[in-house]
């Protein structure tokens, strides 16, 4: 190996750990006997584990949250795919407008999606309540989703659907039996993605969610109380659920690369 | 005569304010070859979408078996197309895609398994069944998108620039397979193409179409030993075009008179094929023209010499290889070119 090899690999190597060591700290610690997050470890236990979920708002919490992401990621993905699928079909006036608009929501700052959240949300009476975080979080994930839908559709012959109208596909068989299928890994990946998204947003979901806490805000409750091993109990669970949703995303992008 | 298969009256396609095809009449018999020719850009693909139902007219009227077809939606009709592009869907698999009309039509899974076998097998595609779309070679590709067309025994086959993407010895092989298969089935062909070679060698009649219009309908020999205009005889190419008036049976071109007893007075355009042109060292009689040689292409069957005459423009001459080792020309060499007046095309405009 020569030496800019070696330099380039330690200089990989560095950067995972700067970005990972935090988590892989917090994780360290979920397993760890003392209360406190000090080295010399004392001793393993999954105590912490057991006892944040023996708590019926930690449940609640993750309830919500699973609940929030399934409703949040199938409106994204269903939206997100309309939205790519009119820009592949379609030409029109103004469309470059309609793509921008329709990319814009993660441009705005989180805190002012929340606080015009929250406004929106009380008006229609929505503040406070499930449905109220998982149009927040379609508003989030849509973006995303459609992204990725529209690169999926770039992809496409565009003689594929026409070539099944030409066999006697009429125009709804011709979605679901030639576009579905061939967008079928964006879908899931969109899905995979904007439920991730939502598992973990915070910001928003701290302006709306009023007495239905998801799994991020119910944290920052317990952390405003005192500090608790438990936090990094849940907190490897929350980590672990994300991970595990954006590297089958990542899988799903990578595979109909190679298709 | 007997009711066309398909006739196109007054069909003319705008977008916009461009327009793709502009008033096309044209009919198409029961179990003809028709090729339809062009440069790109010319309409020949609009027209074949109209006809599929993948673009409707802007004007004029589509008839199909006597029925007008204007309002007919494309997955409504009986029109299979193979793409350029081939668009075989790369999820399915050979079998899965050769039964998707067949599918679409309703028809149940043992029908359609034994039809599909039946065209993979004509095909010579036994034992592809289950591969994967990207498993195939550009032949056998080729040769799916064919078998899940002609499936569901359609009485006419669309096809657009199928060939393009061969490599040109697989070219040679699947006009055999085309022609040998119109034949056999004894349906309407309608091929568009802008190789001359594929539309010549497989076609019955031949459509050349330029600026969303048609220059010219016929045989191969038709077109290219009469060409109607300048534009065919330009797009066939290998053709000499000599312009000018006509006064008094001699038409005064830039390069000199060239005698045309029979021609009224007034403007005109000859063309001489260059298989037909003789070259000279020494000056012949009328009609005759002199000029530089510039360069030799050799072109398997003949060898076409290129020549600039007094006013720059291009000439060209067929010979063989024998008579280009006696003329023996250089570069700058001075030559005469003739031609059999009987040789000489008069075209209409």
């Amino acid at each position: 190996m020569k030496p800019g090899d070696i330099v380039a690999r330690a200089y990989l190597a560095a950067l995972f750990l700067f970005i990972f060591a935090p988590i892989g700290t917090s994780i360290l610690f979920s397993f760890n006997a003392d209360r406190f997050p000090t080295f010399p470890l004392t001793g393993f236990t999954t105590d912490w584990y057991a006892r944040a979920f023996a708590r019926p708002e930690v449940w609640q919490a993750f309830r919500n949250s699973v609940i929030v992401a399934l409703c949040a990621a199938s409106l994204s993905t269903l939206i997100g795919f309309c939205t790519a699928y009119t820009d592949f079909r379609f030409g029109f006036r103004f469309k470059s407008a309609y793509l921008a608009l329709a990319l814009l929501p993660p441009t705005i700052p989180l805190v002012i999606m929340g606080l015009a959240m929250l406004a929106w949300l009380s008006q229609l009476g929505l503040s406070g309540t499930l449905t109220g975080i998982v149009i927040a979080h379609t508003v989030l994930g849509a973006p995303f989703a459609m992204a990725i839908c529209r690169m999926r559709l770039q992809q496409m012959d565009p003689a594929l659907e026409a070539a099944a109208w030409n066999l006697g596909a009429s125009p709804w068989a011709g979605m679901r039996r030639v576009v579905l299928p061939f967008t079928s890994p964006a879908l899931i990946s969109a899905f995979c993605l904007t439920a991730a998204v939502s598992f973990d947003e915070f910001i928003v979901a701290w302006f709306v969610s009023g007495l239905n806490k998801t799994v991020p805000v119910m944290i920052l409750e317990i952390l405003q109380g005192n500090v608790d091993p438990q936090i990094n109990a849940i907190g490897t669970v929350v980590f672990l659920t994300s991970m595990s949703l954006v590297i089958l995303a990542q899988l799903m992008i990578l595979r109909r690369r190679a298709a | 005569m007997t009711e066309p298969l398909v006739a196109f009256r007054g069909v003319e396609k705008r977008y916009g304010a461009s327009v793709a095809v502009k008033s096309l009449d044209l009919d198409i018999a029961q179990g003809e070859f028709v090729a339809i020719m062009g440069p790109s850009g010319c309409g020949k693909t609009t027209t074949l979408r109209m006809l599929a139902g993948l673009e409707s007219p802007t004007a004029g009227t589509i008839t199909i078996g006597g029925k007008v077809m204007n309002d007919v939606p494309a997955h409504q009709r009986d029109t299979p197309l193979v793409w350029q592009s081939l668009a075989l869907f790369p999820f399915l698999n050979v079998q899965e895609n050769v039964e998707f009309g067949l599918k679409m039509r309703g028809k149940g899974e043992r029908e359609r398994r034994t039809l599909s076998h039946l065209w993979l097998d004509r095909l010579g595609l036994k034992g592809f069944e289950t591969r994967a779309i990207d498993q195939l070679s550009g032949g056998q590709r080729q040769r799916v998108a064919l078998a899940r067309c002609l499936v569901t025994e359609p009485q006419m086959l669309l096809l657009d620039e199928p060939l393009s993407a061969l490599d040109a010895h697989l070219v040679i092989r699947m006009q055999g397979v085309l022609t040998r298969l119109q034949r056999d089935l004894g349906i309407t062909f309608v091929y568009v193409t802008h190789s001359q070679s594929e539309a010549f060698a497989m076609a019955d009649r031949v459509v050349i179409m330029g600026h969303g219009e048609i220059a010219q309908i016929g045989t191969a020999r038709e077109i290219f030993r009469s060409p109607k205009n300048r534009f065919v005889a330009e797009f066939v190419g290998r053709n000499n075009i000599f312009a000018g008036d006509v006064k008094a049976g001699i038409l005064a071109t830039p390069l000199g008179p060239i005698p045309l007893p029979e021609a009224p007075d007034g403007p005109a355009e000859i063309v001489v094929a260059a298989d037909r042109m003789v070259v000279s060292r020494a000056e012949p009689g009328p009609p005759a023209i002199p000029a530089a040689f510039l360069s030799e292409e050799f072109g398997g069957a003949g060898i076409v010499l290129y020549f600039e005459a007094a006013d720059g423009s291009e000439l060209k001459a067929q010979v063989t290889e024998g008579e280009l080792a006696d003329l023996a020309p250089e570069p700058g060499d001075a030559f005469w070119l003739h031609w059999p007046p009987e040789a000489a095309h008069r075209m209409k405009g």
